[in-house]
């Protein structure tokens, strides 16, 4: 096992992520609703409406990180749920049936919104969980964008948005605060703009901080992104990470290569595999993944801007889209490499990887890899095979 | 007279030599033929006529717009493709209906298309766009990004708005505008298609010693195979054909199959060894393909935004006002159906979300269940005919040899 320097925020961010699950908790005592929600969704307008948003991917990653994700997951098979859907899925779907629940309870909704531009398995998730919790369930479509955005997509999904504040009010007997909704993408704004400062840090040589340090300091741009605590939050980090930049601090020993990486890690194995990469003296410097969270509102425009951000989120674009996006990203930080993962559990992300693969080492002349497994369960890992299937990679960094 | 015989004459205009005078199993016969090699009649067509063909995937593609711009609309049914082709592309834990479709793209067996419109469905419809693109690359490529929501005011409104720039990118390829008398011409004759395959449909449940199931969805495959005016000549002819037929009704287990497609098509003779007939389905390759009239009095693209989105309920899409479970559960007692076969294409992820509410709801109604899991290609049709047997035995009592 590698050394490394735990970074001091991890208390802080332990200490928030119990916050935010004690205030889901308690949350329906209070009178606030509980309201399940997407990660690339427009937490926002939940944020602004005074409801609290409860993350179940969150959930799914929390279960596959304790390696749990099996257990529960098997709960759901055994209802005839395959084993090849979304890991997330089979977790949150798993632990709805489950009487034991080995990474506590999921918080239950009072109200499902799902916004579909990172799959349609979150939808269909989101259905199956409205049926079983018999809560309400609002869909925020997004249609696939091209290489350009298009107005007609866009249009459609400030459509939605007025829709869903009509459905909220409704819910909550009382009138949307559109100035509440300015302070939040304010606030959004400033914890996007740190996160993706800390993230740009992977550039230098050696960079301070990596994708899988990225994956540890997360959780707060997803469920805080829209409060004060997110801000806070990534303040301290950002504090942190530039003076590990003045000490001389790196991420891995020896950086020697930097490696693009697609897209989610595997939780359960997220040591596993920066061992195994810092082993060969390579730092996974960026993903797509991480890069999700960088949104930049014009507050001014509050629904325009939000249909821009969340449906030209790379996760919405098409196939041409996603290979500039690595392209750019393999630039922008140095890469001398890409991984792409083959995610069992993600097909979005996975289909079309193969190609990608080809097209950008043609397009670039970097070596690139791709390997099989799935984000959160182990029965779909093999050790030796994603060895197998990457030592060649590092071999071709090492001849570069 | 005269109109009579100029009618006759525009009716077998499409039909080719020796085809006026087929009966029914010469029709059935040729959908068969057509069903068994899909390309063949788009070759010909392609010949005679000259005209570009656009393929589309199955099934929600607005196949009207294609054949008003002059271009023959063709559906790409997968099939007996070399799987092994589509494993440089496709993960083989995709979904074998789009991987063998792509395969058979890779193996060149789709070389008369020259373009295809890939129906945004699921994440594989979704994702497969750009891999065909780089893969088997066609002249005219399109996507139509159907909206996932289909019961609030944005979503019609949004359709519509897809559809008018799926009709303009058809525009731009053909070279000319498509009239509005077009669209209208081309919305008669595939509302013309679907209620003569409707009644069919209803032929083989009120008598189906007279249109056995695999005929009733080969002339349903072979539809989507063929010109469609063809189709509709041959199907008229049929349908008078059935008319005159009096066979006297017997006893048959009614069943009703849901999932994505009807695939393979053997299920279907192991139903009638059993005694089965197809009551209803909600397959997109069966009764949701024929199900709904595009209104023949209302703006065209208003009309098929209409169609489209009160199509029976699919698990692509979040369809709170009519909940699959509850529809299946409504049809199975409203068709009196013995049982349901959920037959399900592995690796549907959309399907497979359903499928514990849907087994469930029908648990509720009393309706036993099966569920069959398919792949194109490598499905052992042993273990279904086995499988198959065994539930009609249980729902049907004991078959009479």
């Amino acid at each position: 096992m590698t050394e490394r320097k735990t970074f001091k925020t991890a208390a802080f961010m332990k200490e928030l992520m119990a916050k935010y699950y004690q205030e889901g908790k308690e949350a329906r005592g209070k009178g606030i609703p509980v309201v399940w929600i997407t990660a690339v969704a427009p937490v926002e307008i939940i944020y602004a409406a005074g409801l609290f948003p409860y993350y179940p991917e969150n959930f799914g990653a929390l279960a596959a990180a304790r390696k749990v994700a099996d257990k529960l997951s098997m709960v759901a098979e055994a209802r005839g749920y395959a084993h090849d859907l979304c890991g997330y899925a089979r977790c949150g779907i798993g632990d709805a049936y489950a009487e034991e629940h080995p990474v506590g309870e999921i918080v239950k909704p009072d109200l499902l919104f799902c916004c579909n531009t990172q799959c349609g398995s979150l939808s269909k998730w989101f259905e199956v969980a409205s049926r079983f919790y018999h809560a309400p369930y609002f869909l925020l479509d997004a249609p696939q964008m091209g290489h350009e955005p298009d107005k007609l997509g866009e249009q459609y999904f400030i459509a939605q948005l007025k829709e869903l504040i009509s459905f909220l009010e409704e819910f909550t007997g009382r009138p949307f605060d559109y100035d509440r909704l300015k302070e939040v993408l304010r606030l959004s704004n400033e914890a996007c703009r740190l996160w993706n400062e800390i993230l740009d840090t992977a550039a230098l040589k050696p960079a301070p901080f990596g994708f899988f340090d990225a994956c540890f300091h997360m959780a707060p741009i997803v469920t805080w992104r829209g409060t004060e605590e997110a801000v806070t939050y990534y303040r301290a980090l950002k504090e942190e990470v530039d003076a590990r930049i003045k000490e001389g601090i790196s991420a891995i020993p020896e950086e020697r290569y930097k490696v693009y990486f697609d897209h989610i890690p595997l939780w359960p194995k997220l040591r596993w595999f920066s061992d195994f990469f810092a082993e060969h003296h390579a730092l996974v410097a960026v993903s797509q993944y991480t890069h999700s969270w960088a949104y930049s509102f014009d507050i001014d425009r509050p629904l325009e801007t939000l249909a821009e951000n969340y449906t030209e989120e790379f996760v919405n674009r098409c196939f041409d889209y996603r290979v500039q996006l690595k392209i750019n990203f393999m630039k922008k930080y140095n890469c001398d490499g890409f991984v792409l993962f083959s995610n069992r559990s993600c097909k979005p992300n996975a289909f079309g990887l193969y190609d990608k693969r080809n097209i950008i080492s043609k397009l670039t002349g970097l070596p690139g890899a791709v390997f099989e497994a799935d984000m959160s369960d182990l029965r779909f890992f093999s050790e030796s095979q994603v060895r197998a299937q990457l030592e060649p990679f590092f071999e071709q960094l090492r001849s570069r | 007279m005269l109109k009579c015989l100029l009618k006759r004459k525009r009716t077998h205009y499409y039909l080719q030599k020796g085809e006026n005078q087929l009966d029914k199993a010469g029709i059935i016969g040729l959908f068969e033929k057509v069903a068994e090699n899909p390309d063949w009649q788009a070759r010909q067509w392609k010949k005679e006529k000259g005209g570009k063909i656009i393929g589309f995937l199955l099934t929600d593609v607005p196949e009207e717009l294609i054949h008003a711009a002059g271009f023959l609309p063709y559906g790409i049914c997968g099939g007996r493709s070399r799987l092994d082709r589509a494993n440089a592309h496709l993960q083989i834990w995709a979904c074998s209906f789009v991987r063998s479709s792509l395969a058979l793209a890779l193996e060149r067996k789709l070389d008369f298309l020259d373009g295809l419109i890939i129906p945004q469905t699921c994440d594989t419809t979704r994702m497969v766009f750009g891999i065909w693109q780089h893969a088997s690359p066609l002249p005219f490529l399109q996507n139509f990004r159907l909206p996932r929501q289909v019961d609030r005011p944005s979503a019609r409104e949004y359709l519509i708005g897809e559809l008018a720039r799926l009709k303009e990118q058809l525009e731009i390829y053909r070279g000319a505008k498509i009239s509005t008398e077009e669209l209208q011409n081309s919305i008669k004759l595939y509302n013309r298609n679907r209620s003569l395959l409707r009644k069919l449909y209803h032929i083989h449940e009120q008598n189906p010693a007279s249109l056995s199931a695999k005929a009733l969805y080969t002339l349903l495959k072979g539809s989507m195979l063929m010109p469609r005016e063809k189709v509709n000549e041959l199907l008229t002819e049929l349908l008078k054909a059935l008319e005159g037929e009096t066979t006297p009704p017997g006893e048959y287990i009614r069943l009703i199959i849901s999932g994505t497609l009807l695939e393979p098509f053997e299920l279907l003779d192991y139903l009638e060894e059993g005694g089965g007939i197809v009551v209803g389905d909600d397959l997109q390759n069966g009764f949701r393909y024929i199900d709904g009239e595009v209104k023949e009095d209302v703006e065209p693209l208003e009309a098929l935004a209409d169609r489209q989105l009160n199509r029976l309920p699919f698990a692509g899409y979040d369809q709170a006002r009519n909940p699959r479970r509850y529809f299946l559960s409504r049809m199975a007692v409203g068709k009196k159906a013995q049982g349901v076969i959920f037959l399900h294409l592995k690796y549907c992820e959309p399907e497979n979300y359903d499928y514990y509410d849907n087994a469930q709801a029908l648990e509720k109604a009393g309706i036993p269940t099966i569920r069959i899991e398919t792949e194109f290609g490598t499905t052992s049709l042993g273990q279904i005919r086995t499988r198959v047997q065994a539930f009609l035995e249980m729902v049907g009592g004991v078959i009479n040899d």
